[in-house]
C-alpha cells in the first residue's frame, strides 16, 4: 500500500518534470540562480543555467545513462529496461538524439529505470558505496544527510550543481516519503527517483550566457562546455575535476581547456568514448535484431553476435587508443581479439580458451581489416546467405560516407532466387540482375566492393566456392582494381574518402547535429590536421575538443523550440 | 602509445578508485600483446563425440540365432517360488529397477553377483554366431589360430569385406540387450560424455603435409578439459578449441601411434599401446587399449571424421567396467554369464605361465568433430611413440 502510494507520487513528479520542460520559458524566467553546492563560494559566480537559457538538447542514450549511473553510484547499480530507440540522422544517433519525441510509453521506461536505480541505491547491501552519510536515525528524516546526498549526487547527474529550488524539491519529496514510510531511505529513494526523471538529467542541455568578450554575443556556459567535452571523449557525464574546472571558469580559457582535454584523452575512459562513437558510426544497433538461419549456420547464436561486436570494438580500441595508430590501418590490420565462439567461426584455435585472446592472422589470410570481421560481413548479409550488394552499400555509406540510393520498388528477384537457378554464385546472380537499367547504376557502385568479401559466407565463415562453383572475388573501388579481400582492404586504406568520412562523422557526432555550410572550412582544417598527425584519432579528438568551433552556440535554426515534444 | 590514467568508482567512495582501476586493468590486459603463432598448423584435431562398442546388427538379428540374453533379474526371478516372489516384491508391485538390488544379491550367501560373478553359475551366454563384424586384424593370423601371444578364436569378416577381423568383445556383447542399439548403456554414456565433458577423447594427427594423402603422420590421444559447444541443432559444433588435460608438464594422456592418410582415410601403420580416458554411466577408467589401430574417414571439408578404433582390451579392466554397471538401471544382463564368456573368449596377451589370454580383441565405433587441440604454452614434454609389444 505504502509502496504504491509512493510510486504514484513519483510518477506525478516525473510527469510534472516533462511539463516544466515543455513550457520552460514561462515557468522559469531567467534569473541569477544560487547554487546548492557543498562548498566553494566561487561556485555562485557560475550559477547553473535556468531552463530558458537552453539552446540545444540531446537525450541521453542507454549507454550514457548506464555509464552515468555507474560512475555516480558504482557498478553494482544496474539499469533495467530499454529506452526508446533514437532516430539516426546524418548517419548518427548522436545527431538524432537532438530530435526526440518523448512518448508516454517512452517516458514510462525512464520512470521504471529511475525507480529501479533509486531502489538499488538505498538497498542496505549497497549503501556503503552509494550513500555519503548515515542518518542519525533510519526512521526519521535527517536533513543534513539528505542534503549532502542530493547536492552531491545531483551535481553529477545534472552535470551542474542543483539550484536551490531543484534541491528543495527533492528534499521536500524525501521528507514526505520518510514521514509516510517511517524510513529515511524510502524518502531518499523517492527523491532520487524524481531527480532521475527530470529533463535536466535525461537530456544533455546546452545553455548559453552573455559572452563577456564580445558584447551582444552569447557563448555556451562552462557546464555546457564540460558536458560537450565529456560526452565526446568519455561518453559520460563530467567528473569532479571537469565540473570544478567549469565552476571556476577555467574551461573558458584556452589553457584550462587544453589541460582538461589532455587529462581526458590520457584517461582510460577515452576507450568508452571511442567505443560509443564507432558503435554509432558503424550502426551496431543492427546487432539487436541480427538473425541467422540456424539450419544453414548452426554455429551462429546470440553469444556470437555479442562477441562479434566486442571483437570489432577491441580492434578499434587497440589500433586507435592503445597503439595510438593510423586510422587507415583499421582496414588492413591483422591483429585481432578472438573469443571461443568467434574462433569457431574463423576456424582457428582460441588463443585463450575461456577468455578473449590476441590473435594475428597470417600474411596469406583473407581476414584483413575490420571490414572482414564477422561483425561486418555477417551483419551486412541476409539471414541465409551473403550479400555483396548490402556489404558494398555498407562500406560506401558507413565507411566512405557516400549515399547509395534505395532500390526501386518494383525489382524482380524471381529469376535468380528460384530453386535450381542456373546462377550458382552471387556474382552470376548480380550480373543477371544488373542488366536492368534501373538497377545497374547503383549496383556498379556497390557490387564490386561487396564481391571482394564473397569468401565470407552469410555467417562470416571462410569459403572458396558457392554451390560448388569457385568464387571470383575480384573487384574495383573508385578506379583501384583488386582480386580479393586483402586487395579491397588496401584500396580502402588508400582511399581519401575513408579519412574524410571519419572527420565528418566525428565532428557531427561531437556537435550533436549536422555541420552547417559555414562549418565546411572547419571540416577542411580538421582534415588537414588529421592527415598531419598521421591520421591518429586521438589527435583528431584533441583538435576538435580544443577548437572554439566545437563550443559554438548552435545556429538558430537548430536551436530547440520552446515546446519540446 | 597512449598512457591511460585510472577512473573512479562511486562518487561517494573515492577510496575504491584503486579497485575500480584494477578491474579495468584486467579488462585491458586482454589488449596487451601475447605470443603470436598458431601451434595447430600442420596438425588435424578431432574431439570424439560418440564412443560405442562396435556392434554389427543385421536386419533380422541373424547374428544372434538364440535370441537376446536373459538378465540378472530374470535368473533371480526364475529361481524363486511364487511365495518368495510375493514376499520379496511387495506382492509383485515392486518394479524391476526397484528390486534390482535384491536380484543382484542372488549369490548363495547373498553375494552381489556383479561383484562376485563366480558366486553362481548362470547358463552360458548367447554369443554372436554371425560372420560379419567391425574391427581390425589384430593377431596377425588369417585364421585365429593359437600363437604364443594369442589364443585360438574364430575370425570375422569385416563389414566392408576385409578378412580376418578380430573382435571377440562383439562376440561376447553382441546379443546382450544393453549394448545393442535398442539398449541404453552406451546411449546414456555418450549423452553424459557430451553434456558433462567426462572422458572426452581428443585425437591429434600431427606431421601432416597433405590432409588427404600423407604416408607418415603421428596420431596422439589426449583427454580434454574443455567440453563441447552445441549448435542450434543440439549437435557438437566443429572447430572448437580443446585444452589438453595436463599432469604437470606432461599430458595426463598422450600416447601416440604412427599412421598415414590415404584418400582422406586415416590409418595406423604401426599399432601401439595407448591409454584412453573412458567414462560411462558413473564409471571412470583409464582404458588400456593394446596393439591399437585406428581407421577414420575424414569428411571432405575436414569438419568431422568417423571410423573405428580397435585393440586388445584388458579383460580385468573390461570386467571392472561391466561389473560396476550391473547395479545400474541400465545393467540388464547376467553378470556371471558375461564374466564367464569374457574368460572363455579372451584372445590376446596370453600369459605364458597359465596359457590363458588376459585381453580381448575389441573395436569401438567413434564419431568426431574437428577441433583445435591446445597444448600448454612452452610445449609438452615429448611423448614416446607407442609400439605394440
Amino acid at each position: 500500500m505504502l509502496k504504491s502510494s509512493l510510486k504514484g507520487r513519483m510518477g506525478m513528479v516525473g510527469l510534472a518534470a516533462v511539463m516544466v520542460l515543455a513550457g520552460c520559458s514561462e515557468q522559469n524566467p531567467a534569473k541569477p540562480a544560487k547554487v546548492a553546492s557543498s562548498s566553494s563560494a566561487t561556485l555562485v559566480a557560475y550559477a547553473a543555467p535556468v531552463e530558458s537559457d537552453v539552446v540545444a538538447m540531446r537525450r541521453l542514450t542507454s549507454e550514457q545513462y548506464q555509464s552515468i549511473i555507474s560512475n555516480v553510484f558504482g557498478p553494482r547499480v544496474k539499469i533495467v529496461g530499454k529506452f526508446d530507440q533514437l532516430v539516426r540522422i546524418n548517419g548518427l544517433f548522436a545527431v538524432g538524439a537532438a530530435k526526440v519525441n518523448m512518448s508516454p510509453a517512452g517516458f514510462e521506461q525512464f520512470e521504471i529505470a529511475a525507480r529501479a536505480v533509486a531502489a538499488q541505491v538505498v538497498d542496505p547491501k549497497n549503501r556503503a558505496l552509494t550513500m555519503p552519510c548515515v542518518p542519525a536515525s533510519p526512521k526519521a528524516f535527517d536533513e543534513a544527510c539528505a542534503q549532502r546526498f542530493f547536492s552531491q549526487a545531483g551535481r553529477f547527474l545534472f552535470r551542474r550543481p542543483l539550484t536551490d529550488e531543484e534541491l528543495k524539491t527533492r528534499m521536500d519529496i524525501a521528507a514526505a516519503g520518510t514521514a509516510a514510510a517511517g524510513d529515511f531511505y524510502a524518502g531518499v529513494e523517492s527523491g532520487l527517483s524524481s531527480l532521475l526523471m527530470t529533463p535536466a538529467f535525461l537530456f544533455i542541455n546546452e545553455a548559453v550566457e552573455p559572452d563577456p568578450a564580445v558584447q551582444g554575443q552569447k557563448r555556451l556556459t562552462a557546464y555546457s562546455k564540460a558536458s560537450r567535452l565529456s560526452f565526446l571523449l568519455w561518453n559520460t557525464a563530467p567528473d569532479d575535476e571537469l565540473l570544478t574546472a567549469a565552476a571556476t571558469g577555467a574551461l573558458h580559457s584556452e589553457k584550462g581547456l587544453a589541460k582538461q582535454v589532455d587529462r581526458m584523452i590520457a584517461s582510460r575512459q577515452l576507450e568508452g568514448g571511442v567505443r560509443a562513437f564507432f558503435t554509432d558510426m558503424l550502426g551496431f544497433d543492427k546487432f539487436d535484431t541480427l538473425e541467422k538461419d540456424s539450419v544453414l549456420f548452426p554455429v551462429y547464436n546470440a553469444a556470437v553476435s555479442l562477441d562479434a561486436k566486442e571483437q570489432l570494438l577491441r580492434m578499434i580500441v587497440e589500433q586507435l587508443v592503445v597503439a595510438d595508430g593510423d586510422y587507415r590501418d583499421l582496414f588492413t590490420m591483422r591483429k585481432t581479439y578472438i573469443s571461443d565462439s568467434l574462433a569457431r567461426i574463423y576456424r582457428v584455435a582460441a588463443p585463450k580458451p575461456g577468455a578473449w585472446g590476441e590473435y594475428t592472422y597470417p600474411e596469406n589470410s583473407p581476414y584483413t581489416g575490420i571490414q572482414s570481421t564477422f561483425a561486418f560481413t555477417a551483419l551486412h548479409s541476409h539471414a541465409g546467405r551473403s550479400s555483396p550488394t548490402i556489404r558494398g552499400k555498407a562500406i560506401r555509406e558507413l565507411l566512405l560516407c557516400q549515399r547509395v540510393p534505395d532500390p526501386p520498388a518494383n525489382v524482380n528477384f524471381a529469376q535468380f532466387n528460384a530453386e535450381h537457378s542456373e546462377f550458382k554464385t552471387a556474382r552470376q546472380r548480380l550480373e543477371a540482375h544488373s542488366t536492368s537499367p534501373s538497377c545497374s547504376g547503383c549496383h556498379k557502385l556497390v557490387d564490386p566492393i561487396g564481391l571482394a568479401l564473397e569468401n565470407f559466407d552469410g555467417a562470416g565463415q571462410y569459403r572458396t566456392s558457392e554451390n560448388g562453383t569457385p568464387l571470383d572475388t575480384s573487384g574495383k573501388l573508385d578506379g583501384i582494381e583488386y582480386k580479393d579481400a586483402p586487395g579491397l582492404a588496401l584500396a580502402l586504406h588508400n582511399n581519401n574518402a575513408i579519412t574524410g568520412c571519419v572527420v565528418n562523422r566525428l565532428s557531427s557526432y561531437a556537435l550533436g547535429r549536422p555541420q552547417t555550410k559555414d562549418e565546411k572550412a572547419w571540416l577542411t582544417t580538421l582534415g588537414e590536421r588529421f592527415a598531419a598527425s598521421g591520421y591518429r584519432l586521438t589527435a583528431l579528438l584533441r583538435d576538435i575538443a580544443n577548437d572554439k568551433a566545437f563550443y559554438a552556440v548552435p545556429p538558430a535554426e537548430q536551436q530547440v523550440t520552446q515546446n519540446v515534444q | 602509445m597512449v598512457s591511460l590514467s585510472p577512473i573512479p568508482s562511486s562518487i561517494f567512495r573515492p577510496s575504491l578508485r584503486a579497485a575500480a582501476g584494477a578491474g579495468l586493468v584486467a579488462v585491458l590486459a586482454a589488449l596487451t600483446p601475447a605470443k603470436a603463432g598458431d601451434p595447430t598448423s600442420k596438425t588435424l584435431g578431432f574431439a570424439v563425440t560418440t564412443f560405442n562398442t562396435a556392434m554389427y546388427e543385421s536386419r533380422f538379428m541373424d547374428e544372434c540365432p538364440q535370441g537376446i540374453n536373459a538378465t540378472n533379474d530374470e535368473f533371480w526371478w526364475r529361481g524363486l517360488s511364487k511365495e518368495e516372489r510375493g514376499r520379496l516384491t511387495n506382492n509383485g508391485d515392486m518394479t524391476q529397477i526397484a528390486r534390482q538390488h535384491i536380484a543382484n544379491h542372488r549369490g548363495p550367501n547373498g553375494e552381489d553377483i556383479c561383484q562376485v560373478p563366480t558366486a553362481v553359475k548362470d547358463p552360458p551366454l548367447y554369443t554372436v554366431r554371425g560372420k560379419l563384424a567391425y574391427g581390425m586384424k589384430l593377431d596377425g593370423t588369417d585364421d585365429g589360430k593359437d600363437t604364443p601371444k594369442s589364443c585360438k578364436h574364430e575370425k570375422f569378416t569385416g563389414v566392408d569385406g576385409t578378412p580376418a577381423i578380430d573382435n571377440q568383445l562383439y562376440r561376447v556383447l553382441g546379443c546382450v540387450y544393453g549394448w545393442r542399439s535398442i539398449g541404453h548403456i552406451e546411449t546414456a554414456a555418450n549423452g553424459h560424455r557430451q553434456t558433462n565433458g567426462l572422458g572426452m577423447i581428443l585425437i591429434e594427427v600431427s606431421g601432416v603435409d597433405d590432409a588427404r594423402n600423407d604416408d607418415d603422420v603421428t596420431i596422439s590421444f589426449y583427454r580434454s578439459v574443455d567440453t563441447f559447444t552445441f549448435g542450434a541443432s543440439a549437435s557438437p559444433l566443429p572447430y572448437s578449441t580443446y585444452r589438453i588435460d595436463y599432469d604437470g608438464e606432461k599430458p595426463r594422456y598422450g600416447d601416440s601411434i604412427k599412421g598415414k592418410i590415404v584418400d582422406g582415410v586415416l590409418k595406423t601403420t604401426v599399432p601401439g599401446d595407448v591409454k584412453l580416458p573412458f567414462y560411462a554411466n558413473q564409471s571412470f577408467q583409464t582404458m588400456q587399449l593394446m596393439d591399437t589401430q585406428i581407421e577414420l574417414k575424414i569428411n571432405a571439408d575436414g569438419s568431422a571424421a568417423d571410423g573405428v578404433i580397435g585393440g586388445y582390451y584388458s579383460t580385468q579392466q573390461l570386467w571392472e567396467y561391466i561389473g560396476e554397471q550391473g547395479w545400474q538401471p541400465t545393467g540388464l544382463y547376467t553378470c556371471p554369464g558375461i564374466y564367464a564368456a569374457i574368460q572363455k573368449l579372451a584372445d590376446g596377451h596370453k600369459d605364458p605361465k597359465t596359457g590363458e589370454c588376459t585381453s580381448i580383441s575389441s573395436a569401438f565405433k567413434i564419431k568426431t568433430v574437428a577441433g583445435f587441440i591446445k597444448h600448454r604454452d612452452g610445449g609438452d614434454k615429448p611423448n614416446k611413440i607407442a609400439q605394440a609389444q
